[in-house]
């Protein structure tokens, strides 16, 4: 028998942040809508609020005009720094493909 | 969802997000968006339920695998299936990174083996020296190579490169490392015919090209389909790793290291940008033209490839690179025969290679340039004419390609810089090529035995 004792090469990984905590409900939260300005976003995003306000009475959502759009910019503070200034409680981000 | 995983990975969370995902046609214009309605509750599931995989945060390191076979011949081809099946494999046969081979690759540099390079995104995988040594075992490669392969990784990974980018993008951008010095010959990289590979005469370039690829997915999950949506993936088994055809750069010209990062003449270093396709650009003419007229339809030719309507360009249209030209010696020698250095070359093709606002119109490149995340470049929009760079000296030209006159050879740029790094050689740089002529051979210009 032959053992070879080989590397895993995809190295070593480091998780510096966890995920944040999940909601309990979104009734009477703010809801943020982010925008990289691809892949239909521009339609999808507004679609998800409209159905999110049809299911919760007391949930406000902000469009992603609201905040700044496009891969490069939305990867910034601004977005964070904006997001706080609305009162945002959690944002979905779209899209990717 | 792999280049989400990624993404989120590389900003430092588990490799893991909330998503609710659909087929691709629903993401084409004037989809029909329907099937989101249907899919409310995933969304809300996503911000209220879902739950990541780590709970907590901290260093992950890949322990040592095992595998076990009647004999080495079995266990070297079950390592292979092992690594085809956790998907760090590209298809070809891997050589198992055992402890003792790569530390035999060790040799080839100077820094301890945990030495950080940084983290290749978009997974966010740590690059360490072992790492590097660890792909360049796996692509077959010898310890002479691993200097260069160092500084084209640090390269690589240099931020304003944006590799998180280009890893993930559907744009199947590959790295292009041109190096330049007598380390080329050194270890026998080509700089002549098939520079490109294959070469069994001068090897360097596949294992190179080759162990970059694997560190692109292994560590910074560039897996096609998952994490890299490179929609053809060009053919980057073994990227493009080659050197300059320094003997053959006519009088008065510079190499690309020195012309474009002001290295020293003599200095071992790389070039690296990033491509996104390549042309074979057959620029001879008849031979019963002048030389004059024969250079200048020539190079009217290769303007005919650069003059597109192509939104890459953007990328690099600051401080990167439309592209490289690729000028064999006998066509360098021709052109300064009659008087073209290589800054007037950069300008012809520069200034003849400028679109009209018609051209930015009638193929959508405009709202392409309006909408680009670059303020500068965006103003650019309404330019007539539109140059497909800020200035003649993005262009990048190199002598390199086997000694003949017919063909030019075009690789289009997605680039935001041109990263240069020297290269730095060991201590034990003598006996490690002494060594490579013991295992390969007594190589036509160089031999140490």
């Amino acid at each position: 028998m032959t053992v070879l004792e080989v590397f895993d090469p995809s190295g070593a990984t480091d998780i510096l942040q966890l995920h944040a905590p999940r909601l309990k409900s979104l009734e009477g939260k703010t809801i943020g809508f982010v925008s990289n300005d691809e892949w239909q976003s521009h339609r999808t995003l507004p679609l998800v609020a409209d159905l999110f306000e049809r299911q919760f009475k007391h949930i406000k959502t902000v469009p992603y005009t609201e905040f700044p759009i496009g891969n490069v910019n939305i990867d910034s503070d601004d977005t964070v720094e904006r997001a706080k200034t609305l009162g945002v409680d959690a944002v979905v981000i779209g899209n990717a493909a | 969802m792999g280049v989400v995983k990624n993404a989120v990975s590389g900003l430092g969370f588990d490799q893991d997000a909330a998503m609710v995902t659909f087929p691709i046609d629903l993401f084409l214009a004037e989809s029909d968006i329907a099937s989101v309605k249907k899919r409310g509750e995933e969304f809300i599931d996503g911000l209220t339920h879902w739950k990541a995989a780590a709970g907590q945060t901290g260093l992950r390191n890949a322990p040592m695998i095992e595998i076990e076979g009647e004999d080495y011949e079995e266990a070297f081809t079950k390592a292979n299936h092992l690594f085809l099946t956790n998907l760090w494999g590209d298809g070809f046969p891997i050589v198992p990174p055992s402890e003792k081979r790569v530390d035999r690759i060790l040799t080839g540099t100077d820094l301890p083996r945990d030495h950080v390079l940084g983290k290749f995104m978009p997974r966010g995988g740590i690059v360490t020296v072992e790492t590097v040594a660890v792909a360049l075992t796996m692509a077959g490669g010898r310890p002479e190579y691993l200097p260069i392969l160092l500084a084209a990784v640090d390269g690589i990974l240099e931020p304003d490169l944006m590799h998180d980018t280009w890893q993930a993008t559907s744009a199947s951008t590959y790295p292009v490392i041109v190096v330049s010095g007598p380390i080329a010959k050194e270890i026998r990289l080509n700089s002549g015919f098939g520079l490109l590979g294959p070469d069994p005469q001068r090897p360097a370039g596949a294992s190179l090209g080759r162990a970059i690829r694997l560190l692109q997915q292994n560590v910074g999950g560039a897996l096609p389909g998952v994490g890299t949506m490179a929609a053809f993936g060009q053919m980057r088994y073994a990227n493009a790793v080659f050197a300059e055809d320094e003997d053959g750069i006519p009088e008065g010209w510079k190499t690309v290291a020195e012309d474009r990062h002001g290295f020293v003449p003599g200095t071992n270093a790389v070039t690296v940008f990033i491509s996104t396709g390549a042309s074979n650009i057959l620029r001879r003419g008849v031979g019963k033209d002048s030389v004059e007229n024969e250079c200048l339809q020539s190079l009217h030719r290769v303007v005919r490839y650069l003059k597109q309507a192509n939104p890459h360009y953007l990328r690099g249209y600051e401080t990167g690179t439309p592209g490289a030209l690729l000028i064999p010696r006998a066509v360098a020698k021709q052109l300064a025969s009659v008087g073209w250095t290589q800054e007037s070359i950069k300008q012809f093709l520069w200034e003849n290679s400028r679109l009209t606002q018609h051209d930015l119109q009638s193929t959508g490149l405009k709202p392409w340039i309006a909408q680009f995340g670059v303020q500068s470049i965006r103003e650019t929009a309404d330019d007539d004419p539109w140059y497909i760079s800020r200035r003649p000296d993005n262009i990048l030209l190199v002598t390199a390609g086997g000694a003949h006159p017919t063909h030019n050879f075009w690789m289009q740029g997605n680039s935001r810089v041109v990263v240069g790094r020297e290269v730095r050689l060991p201590g034990t740089w003598r006996d490690l090529l002494a060594q490579a002529d013991k295992d390969l051979g007594c190589g036509s210009d160089v031999c140490l035995i």
